[in-house]
């Protein structure tokens, strides 16, 4: 533990000092008697003494927790000499807080005696979050000197995205060759029934439709429609997030990616994670239980990194975006970066749509006529915006504070029934 | 606050006009820095605050040219325990959650540094009275606590850390 003077120290002497100057000029021993007390108490404080021993910890009894969900945890003290005051301040990153016990107690402990406080965490925002910082701060009876330690974060707590409201999903156009839960536009094997035709020699008879057969006085058989998977890639603007009051763009968006994520990933279906901002994070499309705890480690490690390098889809590995996937962008619609990117993804033909995170009510209209002005003009930038992307034939859904994340993705899939995808 | 105001009243209960009409602008002002300190957070108020009330004393000891006055035990008393809330006032400004019992402990102690100042106080100036006849006694006194006081500041300075 490091040791330092505490104010007492100082304003003592000071105060010590002048009386017994300013008693030597006046020549009046009464102050020099009002100067001694704290000469005194200086000199108790001053003596050598035997430096704090002290071990502190803090220990949580998970590192995984869903965002707003508690963590409980206790804070370790173990003393090796005797302290009068031991004052323990648990240094937590923002975004947790302590909803159970006190984060900053003093304590007064004899040599050899152990202590445990309880208390419990809970993450306010997804994120990965370093904790167990402690700042000890150690004082002597008279309060003279202060032994101060910093004990460095011994945890890593995992705060997992909550996940949003979701009945249906956006299904991609194009299915894949595996099995899966989305009915292909192809015909095949499966059980959703799509057409019939003449029988031709090598078709099942379990396919035969009698009684169109009988109708029509030669053997038809019924066509189905396949059920396959697909590829969804997962494509999050982190170029910029619009924060205001603990609402932010890019929280939003993180768990609105997370809850797609699972549920493409419950219908057997590949999905492929690419934040595009500052940093470019990517994860090969997969599919099952350990893809999703993949994608929401990845999700993670999301965040707005500033950079005014020019970004374009060339950065993004071929491999992450396979033929004929999804590219479900989920983004505020705020960086020129990523709407061109969008664009250029679906001048190459990928099926895109887009999940408009609207930061419009994060931002204030300003109070001055100019700054209204600026922000009518913003709205408008933002309309012309958003129809030349669905000029493009990209499905946008606007995802608001009023608006569910099914009632967006419904927009989506309402214009994809209107708009077909041209082929390119 | 009370303690201080209490010192300003005791410091200047038996001052002449004089030393009165001054004493009472020292103590309003060492009073006004004592608030300051405690609402503005800023320590470094407590000792300005102290040294004003002790010259709101040393007003009425240089004005009046008073006798050898026995009321300097209270006073330095006074001063001690006003410096000790004011710093713990301010410790509690950090918010840390102490034990039961712990503020009860802390004015104890309180309460036995101001009844150990009030001894000491009350021999040293038995002793100065005693040796008040020759003014090279109280000189030497003077100067013996001046060259302790200094030494104490510079036993402090050494080891502090850095």
């Amino acid at each position: 533990m490091t040791r330092r003077a505490s104010p007492r120290l100082e304003g003592y002497a000071v105060v010590a000092g002048v009386a017994l100057v300013v008693s030597l000029a006046l020549r009046r021993p009464e102050l020099a008697v009002a100067a001694a007390p704290f000469a005194l108490l200086l000199a108790f404080g001053l003596r050598p003494t035997e430096r704090p021993r002290i071990h502190a910890s803090f220990s949580l009894d998970e590192d995984r927790v869903l965002e707003g969900h508690e963590a409980a945890g206790r804070l370790e003290v173990v003393a090796e000499s005797s302290v009068d005051r031991l004052e323990l301040l648990l240094v937590l990153p923002s975004g947790v807080e302590v909803v159970e016990g006190r984060d900053a107690v003093a304590l007064r402990l004899r040599r050899g005696e152990q202590r445990t406080i309880p208390l419990s965490v809970r993450c306010a925002r997804w994120g990965l979050y370093d904790v167990g910082a402690l700042e000890l701060r150690a004082r002597d009876p008279l309060r003279i000197l202060v032994w101060e330690e910093r004990v460095e974060p011994t945890h890593r707590l995992r705060a997992y995205p909550r996940g949003e409201e979701l009945l249906r999903i956006l299904p991609p156009r194009e299915t894949q060759v595996f099995t899966g839960s989305e009915v292909a536009r192809a015909k095949g094997d499966g059980i959703e029934y799509a057409d019939i035709r003449e029988y031709v020699p090598g078709d099942r008879l379990r396919s035969i439709n009698w009684r169109a057969s009988a109708r029509r006085g030669t053997f038809v058989v019924n066509e189905r429609h396949p059920e396959r998977n697909t590829d969804v890639v997962l494509f999050v603007d982190s170029f910029a997030d619009v924060r205001l009051e603990g609402r932010s763009t890019l929280d939003d968006a993180v768990r609105a990616t997370a809850t797609l994520a699972s549920r493409y990933l419950e219908r057997r279906d590949r999905v492929g994670l690419v934040t595009f901002g500052g940093v470019l994070r990517w994860l090969q499309p997969g599919m099952g239980p350990g893809q999703r705890l993949r994608l929401v480690e990845t999700l993670l490690e999301t965040g707005v990194e500033p950079t005014y390098t020019w970004r374009d889809v060339n950065v993004i590995p071929a491999r992450i975006l396979p033929p004929k996937a999804l590219v479900l962008a989920i983004t505020p619609l705020v960086d020129p970066r990523f709407v061109t990117t969008i664009a250029d993804l679906r001048a190459r033909g990928y099926d895109v749509a887009v999940v408009e995170v609207d930061p419009v009510p994060l931002v204030d209209a300003g109070r001055t006529e100019r700054d209204r002005l600026a922000y009518r003009v913003w709205l408008l930038q933002r309309e012309a915006l958003r129809s030349r992307i669905v000029r493009l034939g990209i499905g946008v859904g606007r995802w608001t504070e009023d608006v569910e994340l099914e009632a967006a993705l419904e927009e989506v899939r309402t214009y994809r029934r209107r708009a077909r995808l041209a082929r390119v | 606050m009370a303690c201080a105001a209490g010192l300003v009243l005791l410091a200047l209960d038996e001052a002449g006009d004089v030393a009165l009409v001054a004493g009472v602008r020292v103590g309003a002002v060492a009073l006004l820095a004592l608030v300051a300190g405690l609402v503005l957070g800023w320590s470094s108020f407590v000792p300005a605050s102290l040294v004003l009330l002790g010259a709101t004393y040393a007003t009425h000891l240089a004005v009046d040219d008073a006798a050898l006055d026995v009321r300097a035990p209270l006073v330095a008393a006074g001063l001690v325990v006003t410096a000790e809330l004011a710093y713990w006032s301010l410790e509690e400004r950090e918010n840390v959650w102490g034990e039961p019992g712990d503020g009860l402990r802390r004015l104890g102690l309180v309460a036995v540094v101001a009844l150990a100042t009030t001894a000491v106080g009350a021999a040293l100036i038995a002793f100065t009275g005693a040796v008040r006849a020759g003014g090279l006694g109280m000189d030497v006194l003077g100067a013996g606590a001046a060259a302790a006081v200094l030494f104490l500041v510079v036993l402090a300075v050494r080891r502090a850390p850095g």
